[in-house]
């Protein structure tokens, strides 16, 4: 992966792969309302495929240089695995620690490449990352934190 | 007479020369005094439409009428005054006795219109010129024409609470009751705002009247949990009192309990019931808590033969097991429950449906169901070293001390969480001799514990650390100790308008070492009585559901309530979803007589 | 030159012999109820011989609001906005009396600077009463002049009025418990001022009205009041100061803060129509002294109302209570019962005017001419609404 375009489309397949995950997620829990939450998390990776599809086009500018807010939350929590009967808490954590590592990736390989357009469309990646766990660990803090 | 008579009235003349002391009106203008009682203004953003101005208001000038901007917001009857300048006389009752200070005057005192219906205006709705005025008369500040300080409620010292579990607050004597049933302004935002819709102005009246007989069959109208709610409510009402604007608000929930405690147990029934004509319908209701407690109370009252089957030994639900007694003495919860089944309401104790009776086989004997079996199982920090021995969590150590078990928190204990469960744990841990540490991820009025038991908790001296994230749990070097990792946070403000976020500083790390850590940080329910297949079809969604109207369910038979079937998983709530549940099951056996109702009302 | 038919002194109470209409000899002439004058709404009907006055008789009801009905009907709060119509020229000492009262029922025990920006209050409008009183007094007297200076300066003590109270006829600022306010920013030099101006109006009043031949040949020896009058009729104030009486409730029962005023009672010799005014003048002059020592006296901060509990469902304990203060026509005075009730059971106000204008001006009239009743009528200085509460 050594060209801009060779970066955004795997950033693309990456995003598709998490809707497809949480779809088959989706297909295997046992309650109408964890479905429709996995479902709501497939439309959400859907949104961020769409964003790169844009800014591969050129209508969308990615924005290194922004502050992203990192609450730190699924930095510290304890694993989850998949299964048919996880729960809401499980599924937020499940995203939440996936953005996070896709948010490393990007920002390890960012750190491997000369200065240059790759190097700003990495940084531009782990951002829009960094967005994307914002988007969930917030929801975590207002949802499942209630009490803490 | 003199000369001198008869010359000096010429020195009117002298005066010719001085200036003159006329307004040339209206070529010049002449504002009112800064402080003139001109015509009128309400900031209609902060007015909450309580109507005192209405009722001060000695000429009737003063209509409350419904004004759609405001209509449906919270703590809000979504009335403002509107004016009749036919009548007012500018005296300013209205703007000193304004509960919000939102009613205010100009300095305006001229306004000419062709149109005479102009006069008649609901100020700061209607586009008036001088609605921006910034001068003219405001309630003086120190000048009140309603006490804005409650009675204070006597209490132990927290030296001498400290030492048992008796009740901390000592109720009010009849003067204090009445003195501060004086303050109530009678608006009735507070009966919209409670989840059961107590006739709160109607009660504090009757203490005014002295008649607590009266207040005792209000209450029960809408809560059969009245000494409960009397202490431990959480008070919405409380919360909107306009009272509160910008004084305290009026003190509801003692209010409640001063009536409870004036009538004495064996009087209820002669006050409260009337003979019961029996349906012959069977209602089966799971869980002994307030929700459930209190549709078997309304359902008994129409006649149907209730039963409530209970896990726990006795009842009252999170009541007895979530709620230390230095809150609510067993005897008071008792005082609510033995009313309750001395109407006939059955209950089944030590019966775990699942276990001693099959949910499939209510269903079956029943004519209808009620389900409120609330939350019971703890929330997990999903922190590593969580399943550590000395882990224990706060609702099980509320509910052995309930029990009279020895909890076995040691002398130095960590509470981590920031509600009522949290404080209670942290309150109890010092009344069994422990020094507590409460560990909270936001500041201290972020807390979704109530204000007041925050405030009793720091005077029993436990200690809140306010910004602590906890983010591990290790081994301490003794089985009998744990240790707590544990960051500083910072809070950052939501861009978007919600309540700041902590955000963990991973530069500023504790570790500390306690004989227990109190996990408080939540609880979800507990449906293993009910089959996977039972639980789809009810619709629960992570181990909560959301009723329809009448809090049915998608199965036919059954109605749910209580913390697990509601948002704000309180009592009241609860009691609430039990008393509308129990018309439900009412319309739902006998749907003919409640459509001979409605076409009574009609 | 008095001439009393059917009645041998003012102290003859018996029925006087009817006047025989039908001889033909005399006139009825009605004066009022509208006057040109200050003296409102009352009416005097004057059987006359010649232009001189042998009957006359005291019509009210013209301006009957039925004052203590309508209290009976109100909270005790919504009450103190009614009483200050009961006098128009003078609402101050009806919310004095009215709170007072209220007060004095309910256990109300209001602060030290209440109690020294009430008397402020009270004097304000004696002062502003007084000069409107100078007023009408020398245009009964056919004099134009006076009245334009004296009811336009009475407008400045009415901007203080409007500073301080926030209106300027009904104040409505002495209320149960206290007062509504303290004093606003810069009120104090403003005040200083208004008293300068209004005490170097009165030396030009008193050298061209009192010192004015014509004012002094009519109002001389109009309508004397003897000092045995005083108690059968119940004369009080200036009317019963002007013969010698020594009788002020400021000096009498020292009400608010005048126990630590400075002033004397002022009395005259000789209760005409000249004495009353010339000492009404020199109230006035007291007034303003008085002013300046509660400007001086009053504490400038501090709680000026007491704690209040909740207006809108006050309830007073059963009780009854007289209270009276020294207002410009002599003593006014609140009867007040109450039932324990949100509600007041009786009020009676007792004006002074109820006598000045009933039992002392149909006495005083007769013998005197026409042209002189008007100014008769003003030197007893008489408020027929306080007569028709």
């Amino acid at each position: 992966m050594n060209t801009v375009d060779e970066i955004l489309d795997y950033a693309i397949e990456q995003e598709q792969l998490a809707a497809d995950f949480y779809e088959d997620v989706a297909q295997r829990v046992e309650t109408a309302g964890m479905k429709k939450i996995l479902l709501d998390f497939a439309e959400e990776e859907k949104r961020h495929k769409k964003i790169l599809l844009a800014v591969k086009t050129g209508e969308h500018e990615l924005t290194p240089e922004q502050e992203i807010l990192d609450l730190k939350i699924s930095d510290y929590l304890v694993e989850v695995k998949t299964s048919e009967n996880i729960s809401y808490q499980d599924a937020l954590i499940i995203a939440m620690q996936r953005e996070r590592a896709a948010y490393n990736l990007y920002n390890d390989m960012a750190q491997k490449v000369p200065d240059g357009k790759l190097k700003h469309i990495l940084l531009g990646l782990a951002k829009e990352e960094a967005k994307h766990k914002l988007f969930f660990e917030a929801e975590y803090d207002e949802r499942v934190l209630t009490d803490n | 007479m003199s000369l001198k008579d008869l010359l000096s009235p010429f020195f009117v003349w002298q005066r010719a020369f001085e200036k003159p002391y006329t307004t040339l009106r209206p070529t010049l203008d002449r504002p009112g005094a800064p402080a003139y009682r001109g015509f009128h203004i309400n900031i209609t953003e902060t007015c909450v439409g309580c109507g005192s101005c209405q009722t001060i208001c000695q000429n009737n000038a003063i209509d409350m009428v419904a004004v759609e901007a405001y209509a449906g917001r919270a703590g809000d009857s979504g009335l403002r005054p509107r004016f009749d300048y036919g009548r007012c006389c500018w005296c300013g009752l209205c703007v000193d006795i304004c509960t919000a200070a939102s009613l205010r005057m100009s300095n305006e005192y001229a306004w000419i219109s062709d149109d005479p219906d102009s006069f008649h205006f609901t100020a700061g709705v209607d586009d008036k010129p001088w609605q921006d005025n910034e001068l003219g008369y405001r309630r003086a500040e120190g000048y009140h024409l309603n006490p804005p300080k409650r009675i204070e409620m006597p209490m132990l010292s927290a030296q001498e609470s400290l030492k048992s579990f008796a009740e901390v607050t000592l109720g009010y004597n009849e003067e204090q009751a009445k003195k501060e049933a004086d303050r109530c302004v009678e608006c009735g935002i507070c009966v919209a705002t409670c989840p059961a819709h107590m006739d709160v102005p109607d009660y504090i009246h009757s203490i005014r009247d002295g008649d607590y007989e009266k207040g005792l069959q209000l209450m029960y109208r809408t809560n059969p949990f009245p000494a409960t709610c009397g202490r431990i409510c959480t008070r919405r009402c409380e919360s909107v009192c306009p009272v509160g604007i910008l004084g305290e608000p009026v003190a509801i929930r003692w209010l409640k309990r001063f009536i409870v405690d004036q009538v004495d147990k064996k009087d209820y029934q002669r006050i409260l019931e009337k003979p019961i004509a029996s349906t012959g319908f069977k209602v089966a209701i799971i869980g002994a808590g307030p929700g459930g407690l209190s549709a078997a109370y309304y359902l008994r009252q129409q006649g149907h033969a209730v039963t409530v089957y209970e896990a726990q030994a006795t009842g009252g639900g999170m009541l007895r097991y979530g709620v230390p007694s230095y809150r609510l003495p067993d005897a008071e919860l008792d005082k609510d429950i033995d009313h309750i089944t001395s109407i006939g309401v059955e209950i089944k104790y030590n019966s775990r449906i699942g276990k001693d009776v099959m949910f499939e086989s209510l269903l079956e004997n029943y004519d209808a169901v009620f389900m409120s079996t609330g939350l019971s199982v703890p929330s997990s920090m999903r922190i590593n070293g969580e399943n550590h021995a000395r882990v224990l969590s706060g609702l099980q150590i509320l509910a052995d001390v309930a029990s009279d078990r020895d909890p076995g928190i040691g002398k130095k204990v960590a509470v981590i969480g920031g509600g009522n469960v949290a404080m209670d744990a942290a309150r109890v841990s010092r009344r069994l001799g422990a020094e507590v540490t409460i560990l909270y991820r936001r500041r201290i009025s972020d807390m979704p514990a109530d204000e007041e038991e925050i405030h009793e908790c720091q005077q029993e001296g436990c200690t809140i650390v306010p910004q602590a994230i906890p983010v591990e749990i290790i081994d301490a070097d003794n089985k009998q100790k744990v240790c707590i990792k544990w960051g500083e946070a910072k809070m950052v403000d939501d861009p978007k308008g919600g309540r700041a976020r902590p955000v963990l500083q991973e530069d500023k790390m504790h570790t500390e070492t306690y004989d227990c850590i109190i996990s408080a940080i939540g609880q979800s329910s507990n449906l293993d009585y009910l089959s996977k297949e039972l639980q789809e079809q009810l619709a629960f969604e992570w181990g909560k559901l959301t009723p329809a109207e009448y809090q049915h369910t998608s199965m036919k038979k059954v109605f749910v309530g209580g913390d697990f079937a509601n948002r704000t998983a309180d009592a009241i709530s609860a009691i609430e979803d039990g008393h509308h549940a129990a018309r439900g099951i009412n319309r739902f056996l006998n749907p003919d007589f409640y459509t001979a109702l409605e076409k009574q009302e009609n | 030159m008095t001439q009393l038919t059917g009645h041998s002194s003012a102290l003859d109470f018996a029925q006087p012999e009817p006047v025989d209409m039908a001889s033909g000899k005399y006139v009825k002439l009605w004066q009022g109820p509208q006057h040109p004058g200050i003296t409102g709404n009352m009416s005097l009907e004057l059987t006359l011989d010649g232009d001189t006055i042998i009957d006359c008789k005291t019509h009210v009801g013209y301006l009957h609001r039925g004052f203590e009905k309508l209290m009976e009907r109100r909270s005790f709060i919504q009450n103190f906005t009614v009483v200050c119509r009961i006098a128009v020229p003078e609402p101050t000492f009806n919310e004095y009396l009215y709170s007072h009262a209220v007060e004095q029922l309910s256990g109300i025990k209001i602060p030290e600077r209440a109690i020294w920006l009430r008397t402020m209050n009270l004097e304000l409008m004696r002062l502003a009463s007084f000069l409107m009183w100078i007023g009408g007094m020398s245009g009964a007297f056919g004099q134009y002049t006076v009245p334009n200076w004296t009811t336009a300066y009475r407008d400045f003590v009415l901007d203080l009025f409007e500073e301080m109270t926030g209106a300027r006829i009904y104040h409505m600022y002495i209320v149960p418990g206290g007062v509504r306010a303290g004093l606003p920013d810069g009120f104090e030099k403003r005040a200083r001022d208004i008293m300068d101006g209004a005490e170097k109006l009165l030396d030009q009043v008193e050298r061209v009205m009192f010192n004015n031949a014509v004012f002094k040949a009519r109002s001389k020896g109009l309508g004397i009041i003897t000092p045995d009058m005083i108690d059968p009729y119940g004369i009080v104030g200036p009317n019963a100061r002007a013969c010698g009486v020594e009788r002020d409730i400021r000096k009498d029962e020292p009400y608010l803060a005048y126990d630590q005023l400075n002033f004397e009672t002022i009395t005259g010799k000789d209760s005409d129509a000249y004495e009353r005014a010339y000492l009404r003048l020199q109230e006035t002059r007291q007034c303003i002294s008085l002013i300046r020592q509660c400007l001086d006296k009053a504490p400038k901060d501090g709680p000026f109302q007491a704690d209040m509990p909740n207006v809108l469902h006050w309830k007073i304990p059963a009780g009854e209570t007289y209270v009276k203060a020294e207002c410009t026509r002599g003593e006014y005075g609140y009867y007040m019962v109450t039932d324990g009730s949100e509600f007041v059971r009786r009020v009676h106000v007792r004006g002074p005017s109820y006598t000045h204008a009933i039992a002392v001006m149909e006495r005083l009239a007769v013998g005197n001419n026409i042209a002189d009743i008007a100014g008769l009528m003003v030197s007893l200085h008489t408020y027929p609404p306080e007569i028709e509460r």
